[in-house]
Order: C-alpha cells, then structure tokens, then sequence
C-alpha cells in the first residue's frame, strides 16, 4: 500500500472495474497500452456481483425447483424444498469464481490493479482515495482515462433502502430466507425477473406499477406472454398504482399507493423498489475536469466513446441507456482500441436485450413500428412456439418468434422473441443483423432438428413467404 | 459533419419521389425539422422536414427529379459534433444511439434508412481504415449489401469524398492494361451504369428512373464496374470445391453461372471463396461474349452498340418532335388505378334525366340562408342526400366485391366520394356518414375537402373509406359520360350540367332545368334493372326536394 502522496503514470487510466471498465482494461493491455485499473469495490462491478450473474443464479436454481415440483403430466412426482441459505450460498461461490476470474484476466494481460476510490484532480491527474483512516491518497497521471463508474438503484424519496423492509435489487439477491410475502415497486426488467424469481420460491409476490403495463419498452404482444405466466404463478399485479408512502406494520410494513381509484394500501413483510438506475458521477470529482453531465447525469459521448474532452472516455452505464452489460463490453473494447488508435467504433446495427423471466424475453434491432418510422416496408415472419417441436418436448409452448427484415432488399432489420431460451435464440438475429444477412442467407441455412433455434428459422422463411412447418 | 439525407420513404412504402420544390438553398441555415422541400409521390404531396440542424452543402436534385428512395437528395453540414445529449442518450434504444454516432467525428458512418449501414463489421472496420464512408459506397452484395471489395474499390477510386467520373476513368486508363482496355472503360460507361441500374435492383427501378437520373451512384457503379472487368479477364474456372455464402449461391442459379467455374482469387479454408461480384463480372462477361458472337455471325458492326442502346431507351428520342413527361406520381397513380377498375370490374352505363325546376327553386330560396351560416349551397349537396336516400333503397349500390372470399360487402354506412379535378389530376376525397348530416353541414364539408384537394393538402386518409363515388363533370360542361368506378367501389354516379332543356310536359315542348345523369355500375355485382331503379328514386327525390326532408 502506497501512504501519503506519490504521483505515478499511466498511459490509459480506467475507472471502474465492471464490464465496461475490465474489458477495457484487458483490451488495452492487449494492445501494449501501460494500464491501471482503479476499483473502489469489487471487480466485475454491478454485473458480476449484484446484477446479471447473481440474478440469473437465482432465476436458474429456482427453475429447476419449479420445473420438478410442476411436472406431474410428463410422469414426474416430487415435491421439492427450497433451502434459500443453500441457494444463496451457492450464488456467492459463483459470484467468487467469477470475480476472481476477472482479476487474474487483467493482472493476466498485465494490468496494474489498483484498489480504491479515484478521482479527478485535473485534466491529466486523478487521485486514488483509500477508505478508512490514515490510508492517505496516491496521484496518478494519465495520457487517456476511461470511466467506468456504472450506475446504481434510484431511490423513491420515502422508500430509502434499509435493508430491513425496503429492499434493493442487490440487498434481495442476498435474503437468507424467503420472505412470507414481498410487494415489488417496479415492473421493469429487473422487478420482473425478481417478481417471478421469489413467486418461485414460495413468497406471495404482489407487483406495483405506475404505467399501465410491465415492461413497457416492449411491445404489447410480447409483454403478455410473460405477464400471463406471472399470473399463473400466482404473481399479483397492479398497474396505474404509484408507491407514495410506507409505514411499519409488526415485522412487516404497510405501503400506500395511489390510482385512478384512490388510495390503497398493500401488506407484505418485504418490498423490493426497482424502479431503474441512474449513473454514478458523484464518485470522480467531475468539476476537475470540463466534462458536463447531461440533465439525467450521463456523460455524452461520441461513436468513438470521446467525451468532451479528447482523452477521456465513458462507456457502460454512466454513458447511456440502454444499460446493460454487453453494451459496457463493447464500449470498453471499443475505447480501448480508439486509445490504441486502432480503426474501432461503436458502429453496431442493434443492440440486443434479454430478459430473463419466465418465458424469456430476447429482442433485437428493429420492431415493425419502427422499421416502418425508419423508411422500409417491412416483411415480417411469425412462429408461434406452439407449433414448435422442441417447444412442445421441453414443455413450453408459450410465446413467439417474431423476425422483422426489409421487403425490399430482404435485410433483416430486427427480431422479438418471447419464449424459452429467447436469451439464445436472439444471437442468431444480432449476427444477421450485423452481417447484413438477407432473409435468403438465414433460409438457406440448416438449422438442427428439433431444436428452438428451428422456430427462427421458420420466422425468417415466413417473412420470405415460405414457412413449411407453419 | 457532412450529413447525407437521403430521400425516406416519404409515403406508405413507396419507390420514388419528385422534387416539386425546394424551400432552401445551398449555404441556407436550417433547424432540424424545417421543411426542406416538397416530394411528390404517387399518393400525395408531402414536407420534407430536415432531419439534422445545420447548413445547406449541396442539393443533390432538381425541381422535377425523380428520385428513388434511398438516394441522397441533400447534404448537410451539421452545427457540432454530437455529443449524447441528456434526451438523445436515455430514450432508449439503439437507434437513437446510432443516430447520434453517426454524428460523431471521423467515424465515417452516417445512417443509412433508419441509421442501419448493409456491410459486416469488418467491411465497416475496413471503411474506416481506408478513410471510406460507407454509407456512399454502392453494394454489390446480396439485397445491396456492401463487401470488401467494394471498399476496396471506392478507396482506390477516390473513396466517397468525390465520385469524379473524369478522374476514376483516368484511373483505368493509367492501368497498366493495353489501349483497347482504356477504350472499352469509357465507351461502355454509360450504357453499362443503365443497364447494370436495372439489373442491380431488380424490379424496385424501373428502367425510366435509370435513364431520367442517370445518378452519382450509377456512375460510381459503373466505373467501378468498368474497372473491375479491366483488371480480371474472366476465364472459365475449373474447380471441384467452391465456397459461397447462400444467397451467393442464389445469384449464381439466377445468373445462370457455373459456381465451379466463377473465376477467383479469395480463398477460405483453403478453398475458393466466390462472393456476388465475381458471380456477376462473370455474367457479364458470358454475356459480352454471346454478344460478340453474335455481332460476328449477323456481320453488323454495331450491333453491340444497337442492343445497349435500345435497352437505355435514349435511340427514342427525337428532338423538337415530340417531348415526353414523365408518367409518374399522381399521374401515374391515377392512371394504375382507373386499369384497375376498368380491366376488374366489367362496366355498364345508365343514362336519364331530372328535370329539378323545383330543385332550382329551393336552392335559390335557401341559398341565402346558407350564405348566412357561411357556406355557399350548391346543387351537389341535394344530390349526395339524394344518393344516400336511394342508396338505402337499393344498398347493392353501396357494396364492394370481396372476391377473395367470394363475398359482397354491404357497408351500412354512407361514405360519398366526391370527384375533384385539380391541377395535378383527379383526386376523390371522401365525405364521411352522410346520411347523418344536414344540407349545410354537408355543404360545408364538401367545399373545405374539394378546395383543399386542389391545394394538394389532403391527408390520405381524407382519400379513403368510401362507398359510393360522385363525379359532377357537368360543372365543366357536358350532359353525358361514362364514369369510371373509384374501385373497389361498385357503383359511380356522374351529374351533366344542369340547363335549361326542352321537356316535354303535358304534350307541349317546355324549357326546364334538367339534370343529365349517369351512372356506371360494377355488372358483376349489379344488375342493369337494379341501375335504373336506383337511378329513377335519385330523380325522384331531385324532382321533389320536399322528400329530402323526410331524410
Ligand atoms: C439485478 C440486476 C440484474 C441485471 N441483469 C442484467 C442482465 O441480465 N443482462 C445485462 O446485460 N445487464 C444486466 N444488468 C445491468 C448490468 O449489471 C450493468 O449494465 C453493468 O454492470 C454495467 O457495467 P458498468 O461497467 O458500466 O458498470 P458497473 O457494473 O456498475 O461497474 C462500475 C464499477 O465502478 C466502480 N466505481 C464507481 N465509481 C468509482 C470510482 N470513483 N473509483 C473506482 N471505482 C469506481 C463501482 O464500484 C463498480 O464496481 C443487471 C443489473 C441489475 C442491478
């Protein structure tokens, strides 16, 4: 540990040790760049320890719990016990693997890692805050900085985080028993995976929303599929409701909200707020530097990830919806390549995005609606899942596959699919997208029998006016 | 930043535009969504609201261009880099995002329709290597789909920074190939841009836009075009293995080609690796080939020269004799639908005559009335109530033929066209549940709807949704005609002009105001008995306007 101030340099400084910030980091050190990597907390950031990973640990072991417990009809009888601690700890090893698998891959590449908080104390210098008494600080100047700070819960003012009764996304992830009963503010993504992960594992799960619908950046056909099965799982929502105001109520609480029809309140002995994120700025002492944040607290940035200022880069989270992990990857590599004045930009066609409740939720590019605003005639294939054959065999049947592509020149333009696996089934669409396949380039390949990723195949087919098995 | 608008597809999925006007100038400053100019297609006339904020560079067509959609119609300079604002980054999504990085520096990506670029990243990558835009590079993949080579091929022949026709001929000529390669470059340039237009995008350009925009993109095309032939001489190829992507392998059936024998340089794995270019230099040169037999065998010199230029279509024209206008737009779009109608629904005309002395004389008496409220009562008011009025009577009229399903439609809802002759041709706007509406209201409606056809400022929708159709030819003169239905209408009812004509009444030849009606009718649908029943209640109820009362 380095005590009191000692200036060293780097030629690429990053802030940040999750997926923006790693891959950035590993990237540059790739290409001989001399790089540091400062983490104030813990790599693999949001991601690896409180977001994607841990989620889909808990979205994958309650699974298995409910397939078991729920296959009477394929001559299957068990009654399965969720033991919570055990599924968390579980989750923790994972999430351990993971993160020290990330540290070795930068020490690997040959990054410095340092830890502690940094922060700006110029155009050209940051300092390194260690916590905790006496630690002292340590300046490092930079040729080019990358920031990486990524995001974090918004809090509804009322509904701080206490970890007691007022949840965040992380604090859940790491509930040692299940709780009796939760009320989940937020029906995006996340509170969706949540409603559905806990619904699973036996608490009585009621979802409060404000819109009219859950997941509203999806379409309404899509949107259905996975708030029916919610439903069936025994997953309460109520839309048009806002959370205004909570009180005690024994070991649980007692949340007001207000509708069109009044006020009501909601009993539970948890609530999980989950009502999105925001970027973390407020960490880097930005006034140091003439980066100005937008009016929702991004750092603007360019195709090649710039911010204002020539040398300083943002990527992940803090530059800009959507926030999600591959997005940050992509940015960071991306970053790190412009430093290394490689030809890099972020030039991608469609960013893909998952969700992960049950079924699954994968969407890429364009819809209809926009192909339409965007100037093409679109052609659009449908598969429903029913009419799948591994659908069926994997027990279900639930969703579609939907392909969007240009009736012109046959590009394909985008997908929505909501059903099992959707997650995977949608890196087949991304890659057409990219590769500026035409519909003719995806029919004419062979897809394996019986599998999900047939069920593209016959969209795509459909959309060219040729599905056989639909 | 030089920001390249090309021309959206301003209407529901239509092909092409023509400029009507332009509402800037080169070095004007403009505000995104300013209206740049106005595009005619062959639905309606529509803005052209600007896209980006900043300055005119260049105006890529003239007033009375054709321009496909997809073309480069103007080029903006834009005020700054782009920098994700607060809105631009959070609204969600991957195009707003790719919106904006299209503005950011040097990355030589502008968005193509919807900020979508047609090329594999490693051809973006490479674009950006070579200092190539992109999105000016014409693709010559499947569907239009830019590859390697085409980058190459713009990188050498100036890249996107100038299509400089003069320059890039020159280039093939300092190649080191002998004269005769210099010589077929610039003989074939012209013809070949046509001819390969066509071929390139398939039925989406019809051959008179190839020839009436004899574009950038097609002088580009064919200059690359010309260049490649100068460097490969295609020889047949014979090969066991040939790799190729699927939609490669299309192109070769529909070209005929031998996958095996597609001459290539590229490997894969070892093998040769054929991609859509080298299945159409190919082509072409078969092509040119048969050709040149032929010329040998019919001993006509030019016969080569014959063949390329009956396909442009320039040999036509003769000068001063005759001149030819474009048949596209509105006139265009009229002309597609009365063929419809005529070559669908085989038509019958029935003619008669109101004699409305006492429909002349309520108009007068309540013409001022009208005037009071604003709205000036002409005769064609009377005649829509009387329409609806026997339309109810016999609802036959107001059906469509579903022939898909084998069904007539009744629509229990009077929605009436009314026949507008305006300065760009007939436009049928549509006045919606007449039968609900009074004299005035309807007056009203009609007036606002046929004056703003004539202004070129309806919506589509104001087109749509008819039942029964009106055209009122009489006002310009005439007694008779033979309308054609507005289909998928069934039925078209035309008015002559009203006139004193002699009548017989009481046996004694009398002037009267009379009305000439005609009414043309879907035969397959409606029977000639049902036409004049129709026919005699409309006069019925011009002759008595008090019955209109009842309505
Ligand atoms: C419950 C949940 C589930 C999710 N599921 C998915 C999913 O399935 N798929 C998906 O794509 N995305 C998912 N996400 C989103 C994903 O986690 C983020 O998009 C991703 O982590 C963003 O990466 P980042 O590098 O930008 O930021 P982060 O991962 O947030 O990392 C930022 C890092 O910077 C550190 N830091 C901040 N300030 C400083 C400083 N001044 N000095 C040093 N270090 C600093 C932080 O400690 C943190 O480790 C999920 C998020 C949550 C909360």
């Amino acid at each position: 540990m380095v005590v009191g101030d000692v200036t060293t340099g780097t030629e690429l400084l990053v802030i940040g040790g999750g997926p923006g910030g790693y891959v950035a980091a590993i990237r540059g050190a790739q290409l001989d760049l001399d790089v540091t990597l400062v983490e104030k907390d813990a790599y693999g950031g949001t991601c690896l320890n409180h977001g994607c990973i841990p989620s889909k640990a808990l979205v994958s072991a309650t699974d298995v719990a409910h397939a078991a417990g729920s296959a009477e009809h394929m001559g299957v009888h068990a009654d399965p016990a969720i033991d919570m601690q055990g599924m968390v700890s579980w989750k923790d090893k994972l999430v351990r693997t993971l993160t020290k698998g990330v540290e070795h891959l930068c020490s690997d590449a040959g990054v410095n890692l340092i830890e502690g908080r940094a922060e700006f104390a110029g155009h050209d210098t940051a300092r390194v805050v260690h916590d905790g008494e006496g630690e002292g600080s340590e300046s490092i100047s930079f040729e080019h900085a990358i920031i990486a700070t990524g995001s974090r819960p918004i809090e509804i003012p009322g509904f701080e985080f206490d970890g007691e009764r007022i949840l965040s996304s992380r604090q859940v992830l790491s509930l040692e028993s299940a709780p009796d009963s939760m009320l989940v503010v937020g029906g995006g993504y996340i509170g969706m995976e949540l409603a559905t992960v806990f619904q699973k594992v036996g608490t009585d799960v009621t979802v409060l929303e404000q819109l009219p619908d859950a997941l509203p950046t999806y379409e309404d056909d899509v949107t259905e599929v996975v708030r029916d099965r919610a439903e069936e799982l025994g997953v309460d929502f109520h839309f048009g409701h806002r959370a205004t105001g909570w009180e005690e109520d024994g070991d649980g609480l007692l949340v007001t909200t207000e509708s069109d029809d009044g006020e009501e309140t909601f009993a539970a002995e948890k609530c999980l707020v989950a009502v999105g994120r925001r970027p973390v700025t407020e960490t880097l002492n930005l006034d140091e530097t003439d980066i100005e944040t937008t009016e929702n607290g991004f750092i603007g940035t360019d195709s090649k990830a710039r911010t204002d200022i020539e040398h300083i880069f943002a990527v992940g989270d803090v530059a800009g919806e959507p926030m999600l992990a591959h997005k940050a990857f992509k940015e960071g590599e991306v970053a790190a390549e412009v430093v290394a004045d490689e030809p890099a930009a972020l030039d991608y066609q469609a960013m893909p995005a998952a969700v992960f409740t049950d079924p699954e939720i994968g969407s890429v590019g364009m819809t209809e609606a926009e192909a339409e605003d965007a100037g093409f005639t679109p052609a659009v294939g449908q598969m429903p899942l029913r009419a799948s054959g591994r659908a069926l065999t994997v027990d279900d049947t639930d969703g579609f596959v939907r392909v969007v592509a240009d009736a012109e020149s046959g590009f394909v333009l985008g997908g929505q699919i909501v059903g099992p696996d959707a997650s995977e089934m949608v890196a087949e669409l991304a890659l057409a997208i990219e590769m500026g396949a035409t519909l003719e380039d995806v029919a004419a390949t062979v897809h394996i029998h019986p599998t999900l990723s047939e069920a593209v195949h016959e969209a795509v087919k459909g959309a060219a006016g040729r599905s056989i098995h639909y | 930043m030089a920001f390249e608008f090309e021309l959206p597809d301003v209407g529901e999925g239509v092909a092409e535009g023509e400029l009507v006007e332009w509402h800037v100038a080169v070095g004007d400053h403009v505000a995104e969504d300013e209206v740049l100019a106005d595009v005619e297609t062959d639905k309606s006339i529509v803005d052209l609201p600007s896209p980006v904020t900043g300055t005119i560079a260049e105006l890529h067509a003239e007033v009375g261009d054709v321009v496909p959609v997809g073309d480069v119609v103007v080029t903006i300079d834009t005020d700054a880099e782009v920098n994700g604002d607060a809105d631009e980054t959070t609204v969600d999504a991957e195009t707003e995002r790719e919106g904006e990085d299209a503005g950011g520096e040097d990355s030589g990506e502008t968005p193509a329709s919807g900020g979508r670029v047609f090329a594999p990243p490693h051809v973006r990558r490479l674009a950006r290597e070579l200092g190539v835009d992109v999105t000016s590079v014409a693709g010559s993949g499947p569907g239009g789909r830019v590859t390697e080579q085409d980058v190459r091929a713009a990188a050498s022949t100036g890249g996107s920074d100038d299509d400089d026709v003069a320059s890039a001929v020159s280039k093939v000529d300092e190649s080191d190939s002998p004269e005769s390669v210099a010589s077929t470059a610039s003989d074939d340039t012209e013809p070949k841009a046509a001819v390969s237009k066509v071929s390139d995008d398939g039925d989406a350009t019809e051959p008179e836009s190839a020839v009436s925009n004899v574009s950038d993109d097609s002088k580009r095309s064919a200059v690359r075009k010309a260049s490649d032939t100068g460097e490969q001489r295609p020889a047949a190829a014979d090969r066991e293995k040939t790799l190729a992507v699927p939609a490669t392998r299309k192109l070769a059936e529909e070209e005929g080609v031998e996958m095996d024998a597609v001459p290539t340089e590229k490997t894969q794995d070892g093998h040769a690796f054929v991609e859509p270019e080298d299945i159409r230099t190919y082509a072409e040169a078969q092509q040119a080939t048969q050709q040149q037999e032929a010329t040998a065998v019919s001993e006509t010199a030019t016969a080569g020269e014959a063949t390329t230029e009956a396909v442009t279509g320039e040999a036509a024209v003769a000068d001063g004799e005759v001149t030819r206008e474009p048949y596209s737009g509105i006139r265009r779009s009229i002309g597609q639908h009365m063929e419809e109608s005529v070559y669908t629904a085989p038509h019958a005309t029935h003619h008669d005559t109101a004699v409305i002395d006492e429909l002349v004389a309520t108009r007068a008496e309540l013409k001022p009335r009208a005037q009071q409220r604003g709205v000036s009562l002409t005769y064609l008011p009377f005649v829509m109530k009387a329409v609806v009025a026997a339309l109810k009577e016999f609802p036959v009229l107001n059906t469509t033929l579903d022939e898909d399903n084998e069904e007539v439609v009744y629509r229990h809802f009077y929605n009436i066209g009314v026949a507008t002759a305006t300065e760009a041709g007939l436009m049928v706007p549509v006045v919606d549940a007449v039968d609900g509406k009074s004299l005035v209201e309807i007056a009203a409606e009609t007036a606002d709807l046929t004056e703003r056809a004539r202004e070129r400022d309806l919506a589509r929708e104001e087109m749509q949704g008819g039942t029964f159709s009106i055209t009122n030819f009489g006002a310009i003169g005439g007694e008779y005609a033979t309308p054609i239905i507005n289909y998928p209408e069934t039925a078209i009812l035309g008015l002559g002009s009203i006139e004193q004509r002699p009548v017989v009444s009481d046996g004694e030849v009398v002037a009267a105001h009379t009305l000439p009606l005609s009414l043309s009718i879907d035969h397959r649908v409606i029977d000639g008995a049902e036409a004049a029943g129709f026919v005699n209640t409309v006069i019925e109820y011009l002759e008595n306007p008090t019955l209109l009362l009842l309505e």
